[in-house]
């Protein structure tokens, strides 16, 4: 029997950026907040603190800061005529746990998407007519223009403190900043990051072919910062651990070091760890939340937490979960194309990039950020980039970052050495050093046939049913690779390396190696509810006092990282709670 | 782990001397310039009240016994270290916290500059009193 426990006004389910971003500016506006977070407890000190937080067989091999599969996962087909069968180990993607979230271990790499990205299919159907977008590519615009967010994308680089340099600053072009990016108000609040000896060469190489490279927009701190809220960032160390660890130096933009204490400051706040929810709780209309069950998973304690609002701000993936779970909004049904909770989820497609290899040079791994890079947007963001040549929608980026030089995960080898051995060792030993890398990172538009849906075999440990993913990469997506793919190896060949692997074709998707943890969509944003399950405000069509914010919004992805717009959404989502639905609650126009 | 502490203590004695030497003969540490050194600490120590930093206060480092401060949590190696702090351990400790005091638990890498380090420390003898 479930403890029913007292009403509050906002229930928060996960307390990461999103979570933690609305647990603030709500607590701060007199709203009574509790958040209820999965996972423990986590803080710098002890917790990311050297030596015991650079061991990366426990953080990056054996994923010690992320969600445990044996406790819920999902499951996977690639078509629906494939058997769906659980993720049994973390791979391709890497759902974070306990406080701060995959905040806490992410890269830092932080975007403001573009105006394209914001009017996509407008965007195409104008400058490449409607028959450029094939029938089966549910692509649609973003109910929200770049320029409303333009004010939200700053809140949040300022909160997370993201090293950088502009390109646009109202509607100037800035020498050496990303030139093909939308006007911004102001510039970065750090200047960027120093940038690798492999980066210089990139920047010099691609510079040379008539590119625009600039240094790629990074929450690892340049300098000590302290953020408008009062929070103090560290300076970056460069030591190599960002992604799957911990920061040691506060240095990396975190949401267990700015918004997530704030919130904590404030009487109106009140944090549960090692709280699961597992349903929201709707009432007998089913168009009202009355609140959430939840689980604390250290006792088997049931609870109810009744609430006004609620919040879902756990893993993309999960706030989807949770609404297939709770019959929030109609679940969509690939076969009809009716419903609209699992459509349009998207991922990001990458291997279209090249290694290399010299036998003079030395480029110290080891001496690595998570976010910093030099990229370019000349076949991603730039409008000038003419689509028809590649016959895809689209673009990727290229980048040559150095996010680590790790022990056990950094081995580049020339293509053709033994997988192991003696040879193996020996080329290793080698090139350690003496490789670079340049990424292709490409967006990744929506099929009707990628999907979620709830699996009809398999059961979490609290016996309810899996989240089945259906995905793969498609022709759209090997086009873009591909051609993207060429160019990055053509600046590769100017920089006379010895060898070179790659540039890589893009196959089956595959859910067990590392790519990244950029899914979306599943819970999309829009201007109907016959085409999304949120309006503009990340608000339910179908239970208003329901928001579902994170990149489970996104109707589809671009080839940037996705926690630029989570944040900036967040603040967006927290603000027209505070401003518009607390004053009137209902569906918000 | 014994071989790297007797490593750390044998420089300890050649960076004393060579930072007593330049100090008093070639420049004054200017502590001004210290307080901008400074920044690269300010997000973990405080001058003042322990307040939510992730190191312990600097308040009255100088001539304090590392480790010492009942309210902070030090890691064991800190602890045991047996150190005082002065312009000279400070040096040391600063230029290569690792190498100095190996297990420690502060998120630096150094200050390679001698220069600076004067200057930092010229700073906490004013300021962290």
């Amino acid at each position: 029997m479930a403890t029913r426990l007292k009403e509050v006004d906002v229930v928060i389910v996960g307390l990461g950026w999103t979570g933690g971003i609305l647990a603030k500016e709500l607590s701060e506006a007199g709203m009574h907040v509790v958040a209820l977070e999965r996972g423990g407890m986590r803080a710098t000190n002890p917790d990311f603190a050297i030596p015991l937080i650079r061991d990366e067989l426990k953080y990056a091999v054996r994923n010690a800061l992320m969600q445990n599969p044996a406790r819920d996962t999902l499951t996977f087909r690639h078509s629906q005529s494939e058997r769906s069968l659980p993720m049994r180990q973390l791979g391709s993607f890497l759902p974070g746990e306990g406080l701060g979230g995959a905040g806490v271990h992410w890269n830092g790499v932080t975007w403001r998407w573009t105006g394209i990205d914001h009017a996509l299919r407008s965007h195409y159907e104008q400058r490449y007519g409607k028959a450029f977008i094939p029938a089966d590519m549910p692509v649609q615009d973003w109910p929200i223009t770049y320029k409303e967010l333009e004010p939200y994308y700053d809140k949040f680089e300022h909160t997370a403190g993201v090293s950088g340099k502009a390109g646009n600053l109202r509607g100037t072009v800035q020498a050496g900043g990303n030139v093909f990016e939308a006007p911004r108000d102001r510039d970065y609040p750090l200047p960027p990051l120093e940038p690798s000896y492999s980066q210089m060469l990139f920047a010099d190489a691609s510079a040379q072919a008539g590119y625009h490279p600039f240094p790629r927009p990074s929450a690892n701190a340049s300098r000590a910062y302290t953020n408008p809220d009062g929070s103090r960032l560290g300076a970056c160390v460069y030591c190599g651990h960002c992604e799957r660890f911990g920061c040691e130096a506060n240095a990396k933009g975190s949401p267990h070091i700015t918004v997530i204490p704030k919130a904590m400051a404030q009487p109106t706040f009140e944090l549960r760890t090692h709280a699961w929810v597992t349903k929201v709780l709707l009432d007998s209309t089913r168009r009202k939340a009355i609140g959430v069950a939840y689980t604390n998973v250290l006792t088997g304690e049931e609870y109810e937490q009744p609430a006004g609002l609620v919040a879902l701000c756990a893993y993309a993936i999960n706030n989807v979960h949770l609404m297939l779970l709770s019959g929030i909004g109609a679940p969509y049904d690939a076969t009809t194309q009716k419903g609209v909770v699992g459509r349009n989820y998207c991922y990001q497609p990458g291997g279209g990039g090249v290694t290399l290899f010299f036998e003079d040079k030395i480029f110290n791994p080891f001496m690595a950020t998570g976010a910093f890079g030099v990229a370019l947007d000349d076949f991603h963001a730039s409008d000038q980039f003419d689509r028809t040549a590649m016959g895809a929608i689209g673009g990727a980026t290229i980048t040559v970052g150095q996010s680590n030089g790790r022990p056990i995960g950094y081995r580049p080898v020339p293509a053709g050495t033994p997988r192991w051995g003696a040879e193996w060792k020996k080329a290793t030993a080698k090139w350690y050093l003496r490789s670079m890398n340049i990424g292709v990172t490409a967006s990744n538009m929506p099929n009707r046939y990628n999907a979620y849906d709830l699996d009809p075999t398999y059961k979490n440990v609290f016996g309810q049913p899996l989240l089945r993913l259906t995905y793969n990469f498609l022709e759209n997506d090997k086009k873009v690779v591909g051609f993207v793919g060429q160019k990055a190896a053509e600046i590769a060949r100017s920089l006379k390396a010895t060898s070179m692997n790659g540039p890589g074709t893009l196959g089956e998707y595959s859910i067990v190696p590392y790519q990244s943890t950029h899914n979306t969509g599943g819970a999309i944003m829009g201007t109907s509810p016959r085409d999304s399950a949120v309006n503009r405000y990340m608000q339910s069509w179908d239970v208003p006092n329901v928001f579902v914010v994170g990149a489970s919004a996104f109707p589809h992805n671009s080839a940037y990282n996705p926690t630029g717009p989570v944040g900036a959404l967040a603040y967006w989502a927290a603000d027209a709670i505070k401003t518009k639905f607390r004053q009137r609650p209902g569906l918000l126009t | 782990m014994s071989r790297l502490v007797v490593r750390g203590w044998w420089l300890v004695a050649a960076v004393v001397v060579v930072a007593f030497s330049s100090s008093t003969l070639v420049r004054a540490a200017d502590p001004d310039k210290g307080k901008a050194i400074f920044e690269q600490c300010a997000a973990c120590h405080s001058l003042g009240d322990p307040g939510d930093y992730d190191g312990p206060s600097l308040k009255g480092v100088i001539g304090r016994k590392a480790g010492s401060l009942e309210d902070y949590r030090y890691s064991a190696a800190m602890k045991r270290s047996d150190v005082t702090w002065d312009a000279g351990t400070l040096d040391t400790y600063v230029t290569d916290p690792q190498a100095f005091i190996p297990g420690n638990r502060m998120a630096f890498a150094g200050i390679s500059d001698k220069t600076q380090r004067e200057d930092l420390i010229a700073y906490l003898a004013t300021a962290a009193r």
